[in-house]
């Protein structure tokens, strides 16, 4: 076991040759993993990772180096190679390491390790039946539960020291629905920073069924029409589209790198004053939360829009030491492979006033979207898009036939400022989201809005 | 270290079938990574990474048991084989369930290129500075650079199972990429570009940055255009993106679970007479190429679609012992932690006959795709596809101006019928591969 002395001995290695901080981050990660498909439990993976990452920053130059061995030596040599690259006076590290308290605590009720494996089963067979009885038309069900109880050790050059346990357990199912030659499939997922107590309140049997439904719901459905329309997002859609039209441009290294249209925006109108913009890590089981960052930052909230103004970007230790500030507790990693990088956690868009009925009710013609899929953004000019998993036609107030095939597509700074109804409601949904290559847990929420325009990507009818 | 991991390998295997596995198979990795990123002609990132693992497949009374340790201690090992024979109690009883036999042939690769380690960190530091001066030598409007990279990572791999197998093999790949932004007043575009190589030689900086700075300068000025179908033109980056949503459709795997578009096609026509689809583990030059996938069965050639016409399917062990048919070779794992799943190595279109510029000047309007956003959330199951896209028009055979924030959108199934055309520029990007590709007509949904 590795004493704070060993962890402020290696620190201390790591600045030998210079550098202006050196952090250690130590993960011992436990997962498993079962996985259903064709009425059979097909594969059941468990696994351990143990690693360490350090790290060296030195001026603006980042020196990362990670091992898998992760004794006192094999440590100590990770940081000798990670030394070689920093300059300047030898430094030594703040041996003094201590704790700093979290913003929020956690509730763990059912830790999955101690959860039977058959219980496990269990619902992933409930799951895989709900589908099936749904529809005659279902051909297939994939269900895949996964559940990691992840124990992190953080400790800095500053003399910060944190431990944290993060226990996240989800569920996904994917139904495949045939007719004749049309394949269509349906998509639900649940999964939160919680043990397998997530399962008490909610009914798995239940979201198979709906992913059910819409698999042989789309069956039926035309493909979308193509062109500009107003579009209507239902809260139950999920944040997709506010992670890729402001989230990421709202991340301090693209901005800093004048990779962002955000960038230099402060204090301006970016967007409709009915739009606020918040990330949350301690939104108590969310997907995205935790309790201290991977850099041992405290997680906490950060209004980045407020009625349309830009109030903040998101910043890891980092990119806010470039700005003279604190990390807002976004610095995040997807294991001790990787650096950290500004991310988020629980990204929304706060309820507005609106009733998400007459929202529809008021719309001539558009596209109401029920089901929001991944999406992606180019933060450099802002373009970005989402997939519809679930689509409708609206005519005159009334919502009408089911369409497929569609993503929209717009710009985000444009898309935001022309929102013209937030509704009173708010729905989350999770994912995980990709940059530079690392996948973390996040989640995301919107309130039912409307967009007066934004170009849906269908096909063009035959005259 | 090398010969101790294949010793471990044999050690845990004969622990395994001593603790009751039928069959039992150990796959190693050990692997050491480089990578440096360069902005303003300063390191900004470096990171160097070892690492080794081991997967642990079992089969006990019919059923597969998986787990996977990154720790190769003692205990470790018998904590780990525990583990995938407890998860075996759990998994379904299936009798195609089986590991292969020994005695194949494999083939002869040369991947394993000793010039990768014995370049100085100090030579690989001035390649990634080198694409970065050359992007900015290229035109004075490259402005920003997100990150101009090297990488390269050198691995080994054993795989040891009660059979008898135990083989091992070593390989090496480098590569380089570029990320710009080109400025002109407000508006900024974006442009990349990447060479991945088995040869530290191979490597170009030049062509690396000018690729990345073209791409970039000519989308300054980027409008939408109106709603409209027209012809469209598939960069080969763009084609490769769709071809990443066909893969699954060609394993096996989906094929037998129906979620496969292809299903029940073999002999027929699904594509365009011009349209061969290949994949070959063992491919001169390849980045992918290896002797063996992760179950240790020979990689090798599977033409997949031909003239149009469905062939066959990607197989592993299990896919082809289902069907009664030979593995493929395309029992592919991401690493240690991952369970041997059908999936391609080199997969690519084969090139055509007609040059580029010929391809392109025979277009009286259309659209050339340079990029395409969203593609992840395109529906390998169904076809459906709907992605947004930017690139440059074309009229009368000449790019015109370039276009962003329009969408394409349609099924697969009817893309590869409405393939008109097919070039002779056969491009790789790391393990998919294609020409440059036209498309008949297809809806652009825009202003």
């Amino acid at each position: 076991m590795l004493t704070k002395e060993n962890l402020a001995e290696v620190l201390s290695l790591a600045l030998q040759n210079g550098g202006d901080f050196a952090d250690i981050y130590l993960e011992r990660k436990k997962t498993t993993i079962i996985g259903l498909e064709a009425d059979k439990i097909e594969r059941v993976k468990s696994g351990i990772d143990v690693g360490a990452g350090l790290r060296v920053i030195s001026g603006d130059n980042t020196s990362y180096a990670h091992t898998n061995d992760i004794s006192i030596e094999s440590l100590k040599k990770t940081a000798q190679i990670v030394s070689k690259a920093a300059a300047g006076e030898k430094k030594s590290a703040d041996t003094t390491l201590k704790q700093k308290p979290a913003n929020w605590e956690l509730n763990y009720q059912k830790r999955p390790g101690e959860v039977d494996i058959k219980d496990k089963v269990s619902l992933v067979e409930a799951a895989n039946k709900a589908a099936r009885e749904a529809d005659n038309r279902v051909k297939q069900v994939a269900v895949g539960y996964g559940d990691v109880e992840q124990q992190v050790t953080i400790a800095n050059s500053d003399g910060s020291y944190q431990e944290d346990l993060r226990l996240r357990t989800r569920i996904i199912i994917n139904v495949v629905a045939q007719d004749g030659d049309v394949i269509q499939t349906g998509f639900e997922s649940l999964g939160g920073l919680q043990g397998f107590e997530i399962f008490d309140d909610s009914d798995v049997s239940q979201l198979a069924k709906s992913a059910a439904q819409r698999a042989v719901a789309m069956l039926e459905a035309k493909p979308a029409p193509a062109g500009k329309m107003a579009v209507v997002m239902a809260s139950e859609a999920g944040g997709t589209m506010v992670h890729e039209a402001c989230g990421h441009g709202l991340e301090a290294d693209l901005v800093q790198k004048k990779l962002s249209v955000y960038g230099g925006k402060l204090g301006q109108k970016v967007a409709s004053e009915l739009i606020t913009v918040v990330d949350d890590g301690t939104k108590d089981g969310k997907y995205g939360s935790f309790r201290y960052d991977d850099e041992g930052t405290p997680a906490s909230k950060t209004v980045l829009i407020e009625k349309g103004i830009l109030k903040s970007y998101m910043y890891d230790r980092l990119t806010g030491r470039k700005e003279n500030r604190e990390s807002t507790g976004n610095g995040r990693r997807e294991s001790y492979q990787d650096r950290p990088i500004p991310r988020m956690t629980n990204t929304y868009i706060e309820s507005g006033t609106s009733d998400p009925q007459e929202i529809i009710a008021e719309t001539k013609q558009g596209l109401l979207v029920k089901k929001m899929g991944g999406g992606q953004v180019n933060t450099t000019n802002g373009e970005f898009v989402f997939d519809v998993a679930e689509g409708y036609l609206i005519k005159d107030g009334k919502v009408g036939q089911m369409v497929r095939g569609a993503t929209l597509t717009g710009n985000g700074p444009k898309v935001l400022q022309i929102v013209d109804r937030v509704g009173n409601d708010l729905g989350f949904a999770i994912g995980t989201c990709g940059k530079d290559g690392q996948g973390v847990p996040v989640s995301d929420a919107q309130p039912t809005m409307r967009i007066p325009e934004m170009v849906v990507g269908g096909i063009l009818e035959e005259d | 270290m090398v010969q101790d991991l294949k010793k471990i390998g044999e050690e845990t295997v004969a622990k395994a079938v001593k603790l009751g596995a039928a069959e039992a198979e150990i796959f190693l990795v050990s692997d050491q990574e480089l990578s440096i990123e360069v902005t303003g002609q300063e390191v900004e990132n470096m990171k160097v990474a070892e690492s080794r693992g081991l997967g642990v497949r079992v089969i006990k009374d019919g059923k597969f048991g998986f787990a996977y340790t990154a720790d190769l201690g003692g205990d470790a090992l018998d904590f780990v084989v525990k583990q995938a024979l407890d998860n075996a109690d759990i998994t379904a009883v299936d009798e195609f369930n089986k590991l292969p036999q020994p005695g194949a042939k494999y083939p002869q690769l040369d991947i394993y290129d000793e010039a990768i380690g014995n370049a100085s960190v100090e030579q690989k530091i001035q390649l990634a500075k080198d694409i970065e001066r050359y992007a900015k030598e290229y035109d004075s409007r490259i402005a920003i650079t997100e990150r101009c990279a090297y990488q390269d990572a050198s691995y080994h791999v054993s795989i040891v199972n009660s059979h008898g197998i135990s083989q091992e093999y070593r390989g090496a790949y480098c590569g380089a990429y570029a990320f710009l932004v080109a400025q002109e007043g407000e508006d900024q575009q974006t442009g990349f570009g990447l060479q991945y190589e088995l040869k530290f030689k191979q490597l170009d900086p030049k062509k690396v940055g000018y690729e990345a700075a073209e791409k970039a300068v000519r989308m300054l000025g980027a409008e939408e255009v109106a709603t409209q179908k027209a012809t469209v033109v598939l960069d080969p980056y763009v084609a490769t993106n769709f071809l990443g949503v066909i893969a699954p459709a060609l394993t096996a795997e989906s094929v037998q679970k129906g979620k496969s578009l292809f299903a029940g096609k073999v002999g027929q026509t699904v594509g365009s007479s011009s349209l061969t689809i290949i994949d070959d583990g063992a491919m001169e030059g390849a980045v992918v190429s290896a002797p063996m996938d992760g179950e240790g069965v020979p990689c090798g050639k599977t033409v997949l679609i031909e003239g149009g016409q469905v062939k066959r399917f990607l197989h592993n062990t299990y896919t082809a012992a289902k069907e009664g048919v030979q593995s493929t070779g395309n029992g592919t794992r991401g690493s240690f932690k991952g369970t041997p799943e059908v999936g391609t190595t080199n997969f690519y279109i084969a090139p055509g006959d007609t040059s580029r510029e010929k391809l392109l000047g025979d277009i009286s309007q259309g659209l050339y795709i340079t990029e395409v956003m969203g593609m992840h959330t395109a529906n390998p199951i169904s076809g459906d596809f709907s992605v947004g896209a930017s690139g440059l028009w074309i009229e009368n055979g000449e790019f015109v101006r370039p276009v962003k924030g329009v969408a394409i959108a349609g099924n697969i199934k009817d893309l590869l019928q409405s393939i008109d055309c097919i070039g002779t520029d056969l491009t790789f990007f790391v393990g998919k591969g294609s020409p440059t590709i036209r498309i008949a007509n297809m809806t652009i949904s825009g202003s």
